[in-house]
Order: C-alpha cells, then sequence, then structure tokens
C-alpha cells in the first residue's frame, strides 16, 4: 500500500504538516483569558461586553437575531435565526484571538484584553 | 472523429459521476458531525472529482463539480452556502489538476493538496464576507483536518480506481 505514495507525496505531507504548525504557533501563541467580547456586525462594530459579568446579549440587526451568553468568562452563542447553525454548535470561547463567527448572519464575536484594546493584532 | 456511441457514452457516465458526487454531498449533509470548529469534513465529495479527474479530464472533473454545488446549493445548503462551495471546489480542482500534471504525486498526495486548498478557498471567501481577517484563526485546525480528510479521500479513490475497469472512458478526450 505504502508503495504507492511517492517522494513527492512526503514531501508535500511534511511541507503541510509544517504550515499547519506555524500557523498554530502563531494563532496560540500570545493568547491569554480575554476580557472583553467584541460583536461586529458587517465588518462594523456593534458593541463591547465585559466578561467579568454573567450576561445574556441578544444581536438584532438588519432583520436577523442572534443570542449570546457570557458566563464565568466563557462565551457562547446561544441563539441565531440562520439556517446552518454553526455558530451555535461553536464551543464556548474565553481567550484572545478567539471567535465565533455566524457567517449568514455576519456576526463576529472576537474575545479581546483588557478595555477591548488589543496592542498585538492592531 | 467521436462516434455517437462514444459520445452517448461519455455523457452518460459524466451524469452518473454528477449524481454520485450529489449523492454522496447529499450523504454529508445527513450526517451531522459537530468537532466545534466550522468547517471540518471529510470531502466524500471528492472522491468522484479526483476519479473524475483521472479517468477523465480536467473539464469533465470541472463540469462534475459544478453541476454538484449549484445541485446542492439549490437543494440543501441555500445560495448562500454554495459560494463557499464554489471557492472551495474552483480552488481544490485547480491545484489537484496542476499537481497531477507533475506526474509526481500519487493520488493520495494529489488528494491531501485538494483537502487542505478546499479549506483555503472556504475560509478565503468567509474571511471576505465578514471582513474579518481574523477567521484564519481557524485555519491551523482546518490545514491539519484537510491533510487528514485528503489522505483518507485519496487512499479510497486510489483503491477504487484500481479496480475500476480500464476502458471506463475510452480513448482519451479529443
Amino acid at each position: 500500500m505504502f508503495k504507492v505514495l511517492t517522494k513527492a507525496d512526503f514531501i508535500l505531507l511534511i511541507l503541510l504538516v509544517a504550515i499547519g504548525l506555524a500557523l498554530s504557533w502563531v494563532s496560540l501563541s500570545g493568547s491569554v483569558h480575554g476580557q472583553t467580547a467584541v460583536v461586529t456586525v458587517n465588518g462594523h462594530e456593534y458593541g463591547r461586553y465585559s466578561l467579568s459579568r454573567n450576561q445574556s446579549v441578544t444581536i438584532r440587526q438588519n432583520g436577523h437575531t442572534n443570542k449570546f451568553s457570557i458566563k464565568n468568562g466563557h462565551v457562547q452563542m446561544t441563539y441565531s435565526d440562520c439556517k446552518n447553525q454553526l455558530c451555535v454548535e461553536h464551543s464556548s470561547i474565553s481567550r484572545t484571538n478567539q471567535s465565533i463567527v455566524c457567517l449568514p448572519n455576519r456576526v463576529v464575536i472576537e474575545i479581546k484584553g483588557g478595555d477591548g484594546y488589543d496592542a498585538v493584532s492592531n | 472523429m467521436q462516434s455517437r456511441t462514444e459520445r452517448t457514452r461519455r455523457l452518460t457516465l459524466s451524469a452518473m459521476f454528477a449524481t454520485l458526487a450529489l449523492i454522496f454531498t447529499y450523504v454529508e449533509v445527513l450526517i451531522p458531525y459537530n468537532l466545534g470548529i466550522p468547517g471540518v469534513k471529510l470531502g466524500l465529495a471528492n472522491l468522484v472529482i479526483l476519479i473524475a479527474l483521472y479517468r477523465m479530464d480536467v473539464r469533465y472533473a470541472l463540469m462534475i463539480d459544478l453541476i454538484r454545488i449549484l445541485l446542492a446549493g439549490l437543494m440543501f445548503s441555500g445560495l448562500f452556502a454554495m459560494l463557499y462551495s464554489l471557492a472551495g471546489g474552483m480552488i481544490s480542482l485547480l491545484v489537484m489538476a496542476l499537481l497531477q500534471r507533475t506526474g509526481k504525486f500519487s493520488m493520495i498526495g494529489v488528494s491531501m493538496a485538494g483537502g487542505v486548498s478546499h479549506n483555503f478557498g472556504q475560509l478565503l471567501v468567509a474571511a471576505l464576507v465578514v471582513t474579518n481577517a481574523r477567521m484564519f484563526v481557524y485555519f491551523p485546525v482546518l490545514v491539519f483536518s484537510g491533510i487528514a480528510a485528503g489522505i483518507g479521500i485519496g487512499v479510497i479513490a486510489y483503491i477504487i480506481n484500481r479496480k475500476l475497469p480500464s476502458q471506463l472512458f475510452k480513448g482519451g478526450i479529443s
């Protein structure tokens, strides 16, 4: 079976794994527990919510509705009127650089550090 | 000059391939698996596209994939999701066709590159739609899932390809 694989296959595999590892390293480095959830709709900021307070937020825009909850510093999308429901199924997020995206409704929830000020990414 | 029967044969076979690809897409819609990250999936339909690429021609593979994406978009996922399938499908087909042409890669290697580039294409469109480059935090996971799914599909395609009759799509394309 393994005789099928060519030298080029292995080089490609190693290359792709290396790219994957490098990207993981880049996206995971500097990730700390966040303090603010920043909601962006269609590229424009919709609101900022502190992670230290447990709350439930409803985002209403352009006829779409999304709801998310903040509980013990973790953000979870609890409701979306979109079709694919991927954002609702997404695991909860709590660290900087993490985000939940609802593509059909164009809603992005990002975790940022204190006061939403993020020197590294901006 | 192709004979009439030969043309009919090809047309029928292409239609069968497109149907099979559509069924595979549907099977994946039916099986809900959620790993917490959107976009992680096996890509069963790529099995058909790979075989089409090797046994027919890149043009046939392209048409079969386009028909699959169009029909799947209209039937299951909606026009919006069609955009992602289209980006992923076209980029992966381009990459796979190029790698295949070099003659240096096996079907498994080609499929692996296809899996990763498919995920890259989808992510690219997703980042454009939400106008947020942060979408790329998903990319590391999608690279690895693309490799894994690509190898899996590549191995199956390789086995199937060997079992298929050699006269399946007779005498090249002209």
